[in-house]
């Protein structure tokens, strides 16, 4: 199998052909791992769980973004394989790509609990009261494995590198829509700029190229029409219902555990 | 040849961003989206220019108005391309609307199923956008027929 | 050489690494102002820990039945009475805390009706404790404490920082060295203390559900620097990896009453483990697969030429599947075309723990070759033995140990700071010096030998492979020990083809084999010596535990001709050992 790869070394670049034995059972990363270890020692490559829920290995595979690890030679469905670093992001090495502006975007919206009673993350007894349906509003946008295809794919991100982009904007709505979480008016501050929220354009192609069924065009329509509600009907909160905590049930109602069903020698 | 084209395509963010080649549906109306958007802010542009001769008198206007009849059938043309961009900008800005500020067409957050197909670009959306390509289109063609009738050739 | 002056330093990222470094600054919140260095090999949110499928064990509802005692004596009989009782009692009642604490840091546990959280049945339980998030339950932990530790300020992150050594004097824990791989550059972190959270190390075999970064540094960073590793022998084999390359399909499937089918379609676990069939613990039933294989009870594949079991899903039904198993079917389409709803699939043991690890004590300090503590150094997760695994580690055991050993070290490592107010260390620079040049003289400058290092790491994999694996014999591991021997001899012949310094990764696989080789000795050697079959140690020619001899703790220390073994007490405190019959 022919295998045009998109080569660098921190001051050229060039396309590099090599030829290699492959099984259509194989994926692209077990081709890419035979390149390494039987032909190109030099080439440069991220990998590691190799089952695609780490999201290391996201290339441009053909054209389009994916992770190289969950694409079989046999859905590409083509003679030749051509394998360029992801679009959008510095090129490092080879298919090595620098994710730090990525990771800061994500960071930027504050990605994570907020309450407002901190107390309540930190030392509560019990867990929060959220129902099977509650946790359907968010659970999809928590998928996000962070490997970045999404602001590879995104038209808006080749031209903006600025916007926050869609991984970032679908984590920001992935808090917002949970019940546990109270931080809607901080992150609507970040979120409602000319840069957030506002540079998406709907192409789609961040929920087109997702390996995890996360949808994030979904997640920042979602968002949008959330800061409409806050910005014009003034609505303080979102539109979800914040989480209490369960309460501890009281002991004297506890049932009396069944004795054990093994004998204890010696011990305590 | 073909790496020299592809060392190009890679240098440009703007050609990439217009690229939808591979991609979904929705990236190539945002492609069309983008492109008939910038057609009409130079049309608007050129509009207001004209508009602008208004005020300079009546003989200044009459010099512009022959200035455009003497483009011919361009200036059709010219018209017909404003007016495609227009409609489809229009029909796929309430898409958006809709899209956007309303949340409709997309789908409830669901638990993704392998292979997963975002709800947001499911059948609803198709639907949503070939409705607009066929109502466009019609109406395109009857804009073109009245412009070439008003032209004198039907 | 650039020295960076940190805190504390953590090396590695997954489950334990991240809630160590969330519960020092936690502990903190700007009192000492202590400063974390997170150092990963990978990105952050890359490790192995997102793999992590079926569940995590606690008991969170007593007055439902479960108890503490009843998880202790789970864990203890699952361990094949290998485990330090006094450990275990201590962590089934952090756990508890753990889950809840996650809870309120995002993690999208399966509720129940009424909102609270459910729980299902896993291998080796006698109730239904282990809690779940689908089936990707290590990967929506590690997104929350990921996105909790973005919460706080005082910390940098070192991502794709591959650590060489540690550098200790006297006893002392004075830092890490590391190349930063995205310049090249050789890198001090001095610390005034420090973390290992590494992880296991899958990679010794060629079909294992571990990550191609689960190359066991930790284990070979602590080893040369003369810390002695503890129960390496016992290596846990998943029953159910998919076939060819050892995919890890969860326990949790056999936890909603998947079956284990032989060629003659017969649910062969009647005849190993009676009572519990299916669910009894990861090492039975490895077992009981590799014996229906090695009786020609096995189904033959084609394409990958290995024999392989079924395990059918079918009748769980589609809505059951999606709703608690969505990802094992996705791997299955995706990996093999095959839809688990309607066909079985094709699977055979694969690696997936390694219940040994660096020698600590209770509280995650790193212990010395006298049994003492080093001053300033710890280990949390699966780098660590405690030992609460024992011999074979129960499902659903794993990722709360590295949050209940998270929780404690990042205490302990606190405390000790808060107390002691140690002062930066200054270590005499030869050391740096010699390992700098050891890395970049020696190794990468190395202009003379022709030995390949995937080569070696080929033959590395097929040999612990083919003498190494779930059953064990005397004269396969003698094999094994010549071979490995060979390969180490060969090893200092080996010359890098790439020699840039940017994003040098046969710079890194190269120094990954020379750990890997030093495990891989230990864990052969140390299989050799145990002349009893105990949890995930089986030996053919000596198939009985052997209480009167063995029930002890093995223990390697680096010495100049391979590694030196010692032996020391399990700690009994509530449970003699018994039969273990499931």
């Amino acid at each position: 199998m022919k295998v045009r790869i998109r080569r660098f070394d921190g001051q050229k670049a060039w396309w590099q052909d090599y030829e290699v034995d492959a099984k259509p059972s194989d994926t692209v990363l077990d081709i890419l791992n035979r390149i390494r270890e039987k032909h190109d020692h030099t080439l440069a490559f991220r990998q590691s769980c190799q089952m695609g829920s780490c999201g290391s290995c996201g290339m441009v595979i053909n054209g389009l973004p994916a992770l190289a690890c969950q694409t079989r030679i046999s859905e590409l469905k083509t003679e030749s394989i051509r394998l360029e670093p992801l679009y959008n992001y510095k090129v490092i090495k080879d298919l090595v790509v620098d994710l730090t502006d990525f990771v800061n975007k994500h960071r930027s919206v504050k990605p994570w609990m907020i309450r407002k009673n901190p107390q309540e993350l930190e030392e509560a007894p019990m867990e929060f009261k959220v129902t099977p349906d509650q946790n359907l509003t968010f659970v999809q946008f928590d998928y996000c494995i962070m490997c970045g295809l999404c602001l590879a794919a995104c038209p808006t991100v080749a031209i903006d590198p600025l916007f926050l982009g869609p991984q970032a904007l679908a984590q920001a709505y992935r808090y917002i829509a949970d019940p546990r979480d109270e931080g809607f008016e901080e992150r609507i501050e970040i979120l409602d700029d000319s840069h957030g929220v506002w540079r998406c354009h709907f192409a789609g192609a961040c929920s087109y190229v997702c390996p995890k069924g996360v949808d994030p065009a979904k997640a920042i329509q979602y968002l949008k029409k959330e800061v409409l509600k806050y910005r014009l009907l003034h609505k303080k909160k979102a539109s979800v219902k914040p989480a209490e905590l369960i309460q501890k049930p009281p002991p004297a109602n506890a049932p009396k555990p069944p004795p054990f069903d093994f004998k204890i020698e010696g011990g305590e | 040849m073909e790496k020299e084209k592809e060392e190009k395509r890679y240098k440009s963010g703007l050609l990439r961003s217009l690229r939808p080649y591979k991609f979904n549906l929705e990236r190539y109306t945002y492609t069309l989206h983008r492109i008939t958007g910038v057609i009409l802010i130079l049309y608007l542009i050129a509009h207001v220019f004209e508009i602008y001769h208004l005020a300079l008198g009546p003989v200044a206007w009459q010099q512009t108005m022959a200035l455009l009849s003497s483009l011919g059938i361009w200036e059709k043309i010219g018209l017909w391309i404003i007016a495609g961009s227009a409609l489809y900008h229009g029909a796929n800005g309430l898409r958006l609307i809709l899209n956007e500020a309303f949340g409709m067409l997309l789908g409830k957050p669901v638990l993704p199923e392998y292979p997963y197909t975002p709800t947001s670009l499911s059948r609803n959306q198709k639907i949503a956008i070939y409705t607009i390509v066929v109502i466009v289109v019609a109406l395109w063609i009857w804009a073109g027929i009245y412009l070439l009738w008003g032209l004198g050739i039907i | 050489m650039e020295t960076l002056d940190y805190d504390v330093a953590i090396v590695g990222t997954g489950l334990a690494g991240l809630r160590t470094a969330i519960e020092v600054l936690r502990r903190d919140k700007g009192r000492l102002g202590l400063r974390v260095a997170v150092i990963s090999k990978l990105y952050l949110m890359r490790s192995h820990s997102v793999s992590a499928e079926g569940g995590t064990s606690a008991v969170l509802y007593p007055e439902e039945g479960d108890s503490f005692e009843l998880m202790a004596w789970d864990t203890i009989k699952g361990s094949d009475f290998l485990a330090d009782q006094d450990a275990v009692w201590r962590f089934v009642h952090i756990a508890t805390q753990e889950i809840r604490l996650i809870e309120r840091w995002g993690v999208p546990w399966n509720r129940r009706a009424d909102g609270r959280i459910e729980q299902r049945w896993f291998g080796g339980l006698s109730f239904p404790r282990a809690t779940y998030a689908q089936d990707k339950t290590g990967f929506f932990e590690m997104r929350a404490l990921y996105d909790t530790l973005l919460k706080y300020e005082n910390w940098d992150r070192f991502d794709e920082n591959f650590v060489t050594s540690i550098v200790i004097e006297n006893n002392e824990f004075k830092g890490f060295t590391a190349i930063d791989l995205k310049t090249g550059n050789f890198r001090y972190f001095r610390a005034k203390a420090g973390v290992i959270a590494t992880g296991g190390a899958g990679q010794l075999y060629r079909i294992t559900s571990m990550a191609a970064s689960s190359t066991g540094d930790g284990y070979g960073l602590a080893y040369n620097a003369g810390l002695p590793l503890k129960d390496m022998e016992f290596v846990q084999f998943h029953p159910t990896g998919l076939v060819p390359r050892g995919i890890l399909i969860t326990e949790a499937a056999r936890g909603e009453g998947a079956y284990l089918i032989n060629k003659d379609g017969e649910r062969f676990m009647k005849k190993y483990a009676p009572s519990k069939m299916e669910l009894a613990p990861r090492d039975i039933v490895s077992r009981a697969i590799m014996k229906e294989i090695m009786e020609g009870r096995g189904i033959y594949d084609d394409n990958s030429g290995l024999y392989h079991v079924w395990l059918d899903m079918r009748h769980l039904g589609k809505e059951k599947i999606e709703e608690r198993l969505p990802f094992i079917r996705e791997i299955g389409l995706k990996y093999l075309g095959i839809d688990i709803v309607d066909q079985p699939l094709p699977i055979r043991p694969t690696v997936h723990y390694n219940m040994g690890g660096i020698h600590v004590d209770i509280d995650g300090k790193v212990l010395n070759a006298n049994g003492s503590p080093v001053k300033g150094l710890w280990a949390a997760g699966e780098a660590a033995c405690v030992s609460i695994h024992g011999s074979n580690r129960l499902g659903s055991n794993g990722t709360n140990e590295c949050l209940v050993y998270g929780y404690i070290v990042g205490n302990d490592v606190y405390n000790y700071i808060e107390k002691e107010r140690p002062a930066l260390p200054n270590p005499s620079q030869n050391i740096l010096l010699a390992e700098e040049d050891r890395i970049f003289g020696k190794i990468l400058g190395k202009e003379s030998g022709g030995e390949d290092v995937y080569q070696i790491k080929d033959e590395l994999k097929d040999t612990m492979e083919k003498y190494v694996h779930v059953y064990r014999t005397g004269s396969d591991l003698e094999k094994a020990v010549i071979k490995i021997k060979e390969l180490k001899e060969r090893y200092k012949y080996i010359k890098l083809s790439d020699k840039s310094r940017i994003f040098n990764y046969n710079l890194e696989h190269a120094l990954e084999l020379g750990f890997m080789l030093d495990i891989a000795e230990v864990i052969a050697r140390g299989a050799l010596l145990r002349t009893e079959s105990r949890g995930a140690h089986a030996r053919l020619d000596y198939p009985n535990r052997d209480d009167a001899n063995w029930l002890k703790h093995t223990i390697a220390l680096k010495g100049a001709e391979g590694p030196l073994f010692s032996y020391i007490p399990v700690k009994i405190t509530m449970w003699k050992p018994v039969a273990r019959v499931y």
